[in-house]
């Protein structure tokens, strides 16, 4: 599942401008303080990030971030704006490799596979850990390409149909749109295109799904889709979401990170640093750090 | 940054602010209607027992206005970590309240069974009168240690509750010891009644002591267990 380093090693060196000097140093790993004894300790881990920053043009975004992402989990980041939790989700599947300015430094453990290391490619990697955008973006075609667009450039096995099919069930649409497979996608409503993005996500079988506020731009009706098809979809896939909606992360999460802004004395720099990673449940009934608890009851944004 | 946006949502900490200022003051309420129903046991005052039994409506009304400032927060506002803890113990502590109030009722319905004539035995009456004093000052201390989130004070409720169901317990004995005489018997068993409902009270008491607990620590845990109890140095009635 994780082979990260399958064909086009060539390209691996093309993402311009990353500085992963860091990767290749030995780095302490600090002992995960938040973790509950017992319980997520034995899940299998699917991301081990140890102290990942991530800077921009030399200006820090996030700063050693420690945590682990577990299998068949959704795991939520929740934090205010700038705090870098997009930032941070983006590491995930090397979607900053596109930002020539970005740099990343700390490890970053996939299945316990380097996700940065020399001989990963990075277009394996967004095959394995997808990724589904705040604002839905179907491609102009209709709805069946839109699906069998990743399948096709991916020369996946099997019948094209019942891929596109799978797909479109696995994100609770194909009931929605099986009479209109050769519609345009820019037809369908919002909450469906981007249970469409969804679909075109899944249908190339990946490892784990990244959300980066995938609701925003969706009513409450659309929402609760969504976060419905979420719970199912974690039997299946892992689940990392970035949201601004608290309740959205207490109601679909199972664990949740909470980052905020940090300044420096100059209070002309900040950047994004983790404060308290723990189970969801924790984090809104009784969190450890008071921060956390401002934060989550909205006593500071 | 921070300094700019503290002190969101003004509007609602007042209104959490005074959800518990409402709640807390029931137990005001109680403690006024225990002192009036004791003083009513004391002197088998029937009228004085029937104001505590119409009174009740005030606890009960008391009760209704914070269950449905409850809901309304819950739903309006969706409360999280220490305000979330602090809405649940709320609701426990209401819920109690509202028990205590109906404790005093069976208490004020006890005394005209009691009779107008003097008390059978003085000194029964008077652990009866003991214990209401006791209780009166646990709902204090209650009320005093959720207020300002004091752990320490709420755990050593228990320290009072004992004094109480070693009263209890005392009633016991004497009321076995009263007499074979009917009235005498009937009289016993009736203030056994009373001493019964006051045990209750305490706990409640106690049981407040523990929400407060929770609120500052976000753990549920029995002060005292009674599923368990340590070895009953005396024999007597089961204490709650």
């Amino acid at each position: 599942m994780a082979d990260l380093t399958q064909e086009r090693s060539d390209e691996q060196t093309s993402a311009g401008g990353n500085d992963h000097a860091g990767v290749d140093q030995a780095i302490a790993v600090q002992p995960d303080r938040f973790q509950q004894p017992g319980s997520a300790a034995s899940k299998e881990k699917v991301f081990e990030l140890q102290e990942i920053s991530v800077a921009y043009d030399g200006n820090p975004a996030v700063k050693e971030v420690t945590m682990d992402v577990h299998k068949g989990e959704v795991t939520a980041m929740i934090g205010p704006s700038g705090c870098g939790k997009s930032t941070l989700l983006r590491c995930l599947n090397r979607m900053n490799d596109l930002v020539p300015s970005a740099a990343v430094t700390g490890k970053a453990l996939y299945h316990g596979e380097d996700l940065y290391g020399p001989k990963v490619d990075p277009v394996q990697v967004r095959k394995l850990i997808g990724m589904v955008f705040q604002k839905p973006n179907p491609f102009p075609k209709s709805i069946y390409d839109n699906i069998a667009f990743g399948p096709r450039i991916l020369a996946m096995k099997g019948d094209m149909d019942e891929i596109v099919e799978k797909a479109l069930r696995g994100a609770a649409l194909w009931d929605e749109v099986k009479d209109r497979l050769e519609s345009n996608a820019f037809g369908m409503s919002g909450g469906q295109q981007q249970r469409l993005c969804i679909a075109r996500c899944i249908a190339v079988e990946p490892d784990v799904i990244l959300m980066d506020e995938p609701c925003s731009a969706l009513d409450p009706i659309s929402t609760g889709k969504i976060e419905d098809l979420m719970l199912e979809m974690k039997r299946e896939f892992s689940i990392v979401i970035v949201t601004h909606n608290m309740q959205q992360a207490a109601r679909v999460s199972d664990r949740t990170a909470f980052l905020m802004v940090e300044l420096d004395a100059t209070e002309q720099n900040r950047w994004g640093r983790l404060v308290e990673y723990d189970e969801t449940q924790k984090i809104f009934t009784n969190p450890s750090n008071p921060r956390t608890e401002d934060y989550v009851s909205g006593k500071v944004g | 940054m921070e300094d700019s946006v503290r002190g969101a949502r003004i509007q609602y900490q007042e209104e959490l602010a005074a959800l518990e200022e409402r709640a807390l003051g029931g137990i005001d309420l109680v403690i006024e209607t225990l002192g009036r129903t004791i003083e009513a046991v004391q002197h088998r005052d029937i009228e004085l027992a029937q104001m505590v039994i119409a009174d009740d409506d005030r606890i009960d009304g008391r009760y209704l206005e914070v269950h449905q400032s409850i809901l309304t927060l819950l739903a309006t506002q969706a409360p999280v970590a220490t305000d979330l803890r602090l809405i649940a113990a709320l609701l426990h502590t209401i819920k109690s309240i509202e028990r205590m109030g109906d404790q005093c009722v069976n208490i004020a319905k006890l005394i005209p069974l009691a009779g107008h004539q003097p008390p059978l035995d003085e000194r029964m009456l008077g652990d009866i009168v003991t214990m209401g004093k006791q209780v009166k000052s646990l709902l204090s201390q209650a009320k005093a240690a959720f207020a300002t989130r004091d752990v320490e004070l709420a755990r050593d409720l228990v320290r009072g509750d004992d004094v109480v169901d070693n009263l209890n317990r005392e009633c016991f004995r004497r009321a076995i010891e009263v007499g074979d005489e009917q009235d005498r018997r009937e009289w016993a068993m009736t203030m056994l009644l009373v001493a019964r409902a006051l045990e209750r009270m305490g706990d409640n008491a106690v049981d407040i002591g523990e929400q407060t607990a929770f609120v500052v620590t976000g753990l549920f845990q029995e002060f005292e267990d009674a599923s368990h109890p340590m070895p009953a140095a005396t024999a007597g009635p089961d204490q709650g």
